[in-house]
């Protein structure tokens, strides 16, 4: 059984304790005392809320925290020990912590969270980030109630983002799914979503676990696997979500995490995709989206400078990645000046299909075919803060449309590059 | 004949709660009687049961099913005489049963000679036993407790031409206790049926006892002062004899009715009773140990009465709006079963007559602290009848046998105080004393083996108790203790097996002993002592150090 082997003896045992429920909330952390409290009790706020009548259970599987993060988690159970909280609640609420080795918010977390929910039995899960800063109570019930009153099996967030925010959402990871697998899921590899039981076991029993992509890309292949199987799929407006403090050194991981998996899926679900024609939309609770255009800086030459020097360094991984029509445009376009550089949909959707491609064929690491896409992402980024600058809302929204048609329009190519016709 | 020196027997009392109508009709006239109640003296005492409770049984035009009493010095008719009352009341002394009365001190019956009197005029001697207005706007910050037929605690008498002021129906005057003359006259009620051996009076309704303006009227010093009072005249002239409150009311609250040990020997623990069943529904002990945390020491010389279900609806006015939905969603989901603001139905159907949780439900009523009180039928597992009006669909007549009326009468059935259950799953046929006195593994042969296991232990009674809190909130486990007797109880409220971890190293070293088959586990070390349960199982352990 895959989930022999994966949870301790001390966790069991609390899991034993907490017995069978019907809503599981998952929490991956490291290190994250100053977001994770407030998050636990706005989930805590929500459960009491909306399912105070439901058995439910707040596990969080902590990666070597040494900030007490998993402190905080545990602090947020109501029992009946006599001073332990003041809150009012119908049940006993357990909140667990437990540790696991390897790669902060890895696939081992996921993992853990749907173990313990299969061995519970939680007919609904949900997962938030412990960086949900903006999360409200209500964002529980968003989630939880399509899965847990409405039979569905996947439950992805919609959120108001600033149009600058998310960018490899908007350019990549939601029109390259939409294209491929045909549905139209505006954040498909999100940090906080809702899933059933069902879903979670099936997707517990695949045999992704030994792999790198479920590593590090588990929650994008969970997505996946929704998609590819007999299972709704919905998606739940929730609000604001904070921007995320990224730095540089975040990106290759953050590609590695959904693009890498987004790839690797692709292998086993060929007659999936390459079957899948219009995209379809997805049951939808709320706006699919709501775009937020405050001014706000963006440091664009330095943008600019990592996808010219990015490209111009690793010319002889892109040369073996790409074909050679797609490497000299990619080159003129490196030659434009700052003021002017724009990588345009065709070739950017061009660059991304070859990729896939590459990736599939493995025509050099896998791993490094990842990485050398980090720089073409900022290329692609860098055109796309040029292009919307003074942009509204809804010419955002046109423009993100408007790739995602060309993404959909140019998958025979995909196709063509898979079955090794170039 | 009981033992007379224990001023305490109340702690070890199994108190069994009968109506005299209810129980067995001796003259064939469709009503159980005293002669019939006596004639089933020998079933009670072969229950184990020590003492009896009994519903009001005077004269009353039965508004109120007795609690309309229209005259407190003598029986209803229909139940027989005072002679009956007393041949009943001597044969229950013999077996060594005492008996408790229901004395309605706060209204009478608009029928009573009292207030006919004082209804007369506003200059009649007994004007002032009763509280009058000439307006209906007095004490407005007094709720009202029967919602579903009364709009007002005061009723417009067109005799008169003055409102009068009712705390329950409009047709249950409140009797005015500012009035000396009222307060004497109902110690010389006491007294009368003390005289006569009763051993106890359950107080109906005390809270609201006296009116004052800008209050709610309820647990008033005027009111204690009243308790008190007649506490010091019975300890005074009848030693031994004890007093019963009821009084619907928070723990915090009902403390007060205790004094110092000179207010009421015993109250009900009313906030328990739903909390249980809320336990048993939620799988989760956390309402029984946080009500049970927030309710507060009480003397030495006095005792919480539990139940798990009497003559009324089951009480929801101590909960809370939201644990009043949940409970009203799962134990009444069809309208008809709510009444005010409770759930009229039997212990049985209320847990769906499923035999592992109601045997649960009353090792808990057995083990927890208090004087445990056995409605009358719930020991067979009797149902109700939903159909009937107001309460009386817990109220049906007790089912003897599978004979004619159920073995409860000869009359014809159409001449019964009430329609016989009938249905397949709780009627006569189905449910009765002597099916299942022919089978040991019945309900009733269980309930005979649990009280005689409880009366095995006076820790039960009078013995502290200590909650643990293992980490598996499915299980409801405490520990009892009485100077060298120490008691664990461990509760699965879970309808699936359940594994717990106690922490019992306070008890190292002795030995467990499952005192219902003797058995003897493990000894207690250091580890925490392991214990698997399944489905709704529960275990009572003696602790001994051998």
């Amino acid at each position: 059984m895959p989930e022999e082997n994966i949870l301790t003896d001390d966790f069991l045992r609390e899991l034993m304790n907490v017995g069978e429920v019907d809503i599981l909330i998952g929490m991956a952390t490291c290190n994250d005392a100053k977001t994770a409290g407030d998050v636990i009790l706005a989930v805590r706020a929500g459960l009491l809320k909306c399912f105070a009548r439901q058995r439910a259970v707040i596990i969080n599987v902590d990666c070597a925290s040494q900030d007490g993060t998993p402190d905080l988690v545990r602090a947020a159970s109501i029992s009946d020990i006599p001073h332990a909280s003041n809150l009012h609640a119908l049940r006993t609420l357990h909140c667990v912590s437990t540790q696991v080795a390897g790669e902060p918010y890895g696939g081992a977390a996921l993992h853990t969270i749907l173990a313990a929910a299969d061995l519970l039995r939680a007919s609904t899960c949900a997962v938030f980030a412990p960086d949900s800063t903006a999360i409200e109570p209500d964002w529980v019930e968003r989630l939880v109630r399509p899965v847990l009153r409405d039979n569905f099996d996947l439950v992805t967030p919609t959120y108001r983002r600033h149009k600058f925010d998310a960018l490899l959402v908007r350019n990549l990871l939601y029109p390259m799914t939409r294209a491929l697998y045909g549905r139209r899921l505006r954040e498909p590899y999100a940090l906080d979503f809702a899933f059933s039981g069902k879903l979670g076991t099936h997707f517990l029993g695949e045999d992704v676990w030994t792999q790198d992509s479920a590593q590090t890309g588990a929650e994008t292949l969970l997505t996946v696997s929704a998609m590819s199987g007999d299972f709704r799929i919905a998606q739940s407006f929730l609000g604001e979500r904070s921007r995320r403090d990224q730095s540089a050194s975040d990106l290759v991981p953050a590609i590695r995490r959904t693009v890498g998996a987004l790839f690797w899926s692709l292998e086993g679900n060929y007659p999936l995709w390459s079957s899948a024609k219009e995209s379809q939309a997805v049951a939808t609770m709320g706006p699919d989206h709501e775009v937020s255009v405050d001014p706000i800086r963006a440091d664009r030459t330095r943008l600019y400078e990592m996808f010219v020097h990015g490209v111009a360094e690793l010319e002889p991984v892109l040369k073996s990645i790409l074909s050679p029509a797609t490497m000299v445009e990619l080159q003129k376009v490196t030659r434009q000046a700052e003021d002017s550089l724009r990588y345009p949909d065709e070739l950017w959707v061009q660059t991304i299909y070859e990729f896939a491609a590459s990736y599939h064929k493995s025509v050099i690491s896998r791993d490094h075919i990842i990485q050398a896409l980090a720089p073409l992402y900022r290329g692609r980024a860098f055109t796309f803060l040029a292009d919307n600058g003074d942009a509204s809302g809804d010419e955002v929204e046109d423009y993100v449309e408007a790739l995602c048609l060309t993404f959909e329009r140019m998958k025979p190519s995909l196709l063509e590059m898979w079955a090794g016709g170039k | 004949m009981p033992a007379p020196q224990d001023a305490l027997w109340y702690k070890d009392a199994i108190i069994y709660q009968v109506h005299v109508k209810s129980f067995y009709d001796s003259n064939a006239d469709g009503l159980g009687d005293f002669r019939g109640l006596a004639q089933k003296l020998d079933y009670l005492q072969d229950l184990g049961v020590n003492a009896v409770w009994l519903m009001p049984f005077f004269p009353s035009p039965l508004r109120d099913d007795g609690y309309d009493i229209a005259d407190y010095y003598s029986v209803h008719p229909n139940y027989g005489t005072i002679d009956d009352f007393k041949l009943f009341l001597d044969a229950a002394h013999q077996r060594g049963i005492r008996v408790i009365i229901e004395m309605v001190l706060n209204h009478t019956s608009d029928q009573h000679a009292w207030f006919q009197e004082s209804r007369k005029s506003r200059d009649n001697p007994r004007r002032d036993w009763y509280v009058w207005s000439e307006t209906d706007t007095k004490y407005k910050g007094t709720r009202i407790i029967f919602l579903d037929t009364e709009l007002s605690n005061w009723a417009w008498d067109p005799v008169s031409k003055e409102y009068y002021w009712h705390r329950f129906f409009s047709h249950q005057p409140d009797l005015n206790y500012e009035n000396p003359a009222v307060r004497e006259e109902m110690w010389n009620v006491m007294k009368f049926w003390l005289d006569m051996g009763v051993d106890g009076f359950r107080l109906d309704a005390v809270p609201y006892l006296v009116e004052r303006e800008g209050t709610n009227c309820e647990n008033l010093p005027e009111t204690h002062a009243i308790i008190k009072e007649l506490r010091k005249k019975l300890d005074e002239h009848y030693p031994g004899r004890m007093l019963l409150a009821e009084a619907n009311q928070w723990p915090a609250d009902l403390r007060p009715y205790f004094g110092d040990g000179d207010e009421f020997n015993a109250a009900f623990h009313f906030p328990l009773m739903p909390r249980m069943f809320m336990a048993l529904k939620l799988e989760d002990r956390k309402p029984v140990t946080e009500i049970l945390q927030q309710t507060p020491e009480i003397p030495p010389n006095c005792q919480w009465c539990l139940f798990l279900r009497n003559h009324d609806e089951l009480t929801l006015e101590m909960v809370t709006d939201m644990e009043r939905d949940y409970m009203y969603d799962e134990y009444a989901k069809d309208k008809g079963m709510r009444l005010n603001l409770g759930i009229r139905r039997r212990l049985a159907p209320l847990l769906d007559n499923d035999r592992r949780r109601i045997e649960l439900m009353t090792g808990m009523l057995m083990s927890l602290p208090g004087t445990p009180i056995v409605y009358y039928g719930d020991e067979i597992g009797m149902g109700d009848n939903v159909n009937l009006g107001d309460r009386n669909g817990v109220r049906t007549p007790m089912q003897w046998d599978g004979g004619w009326n159920g073995g409860f009468s000869a009359a014809d059935p159409e001449a019964l105080y009430s329609p016989l259950m009938l249905n397949p799953v709780y009627g006569y046929q189905a449910i009765n004393v002597q099916s299942q006195k022919r089978f040991d593994h019945s309900l009733l042969f269980w309930m005979k083996r649990m009280i005689k296991v409880r009366k095995s232990q006076t820790v039960f009674g009078r013995g502290s108790i200590e909650f643990l809190y293992p980490a598996n909130h499915r299980i409801l486990a405490y520990v009892r203790q009485l100077d060298r007797e120490t008691v664990l109880v461990v509760n699965n409220l879970s309808s699936s097996a359940q594994a717990v971890e106690l922490d019992l190293r306070r008890h190292k070293g002795n030995i467990l002993i499952e005192m219902f088959g003797r058995n003897i586990f493990p000894r207690i070390g250091d580890l925490p002592y392991l214990l698997t349960l399944g489905p709704y199982q529960f275990f009572w352990f003696r602790l001994r150090r051998i």
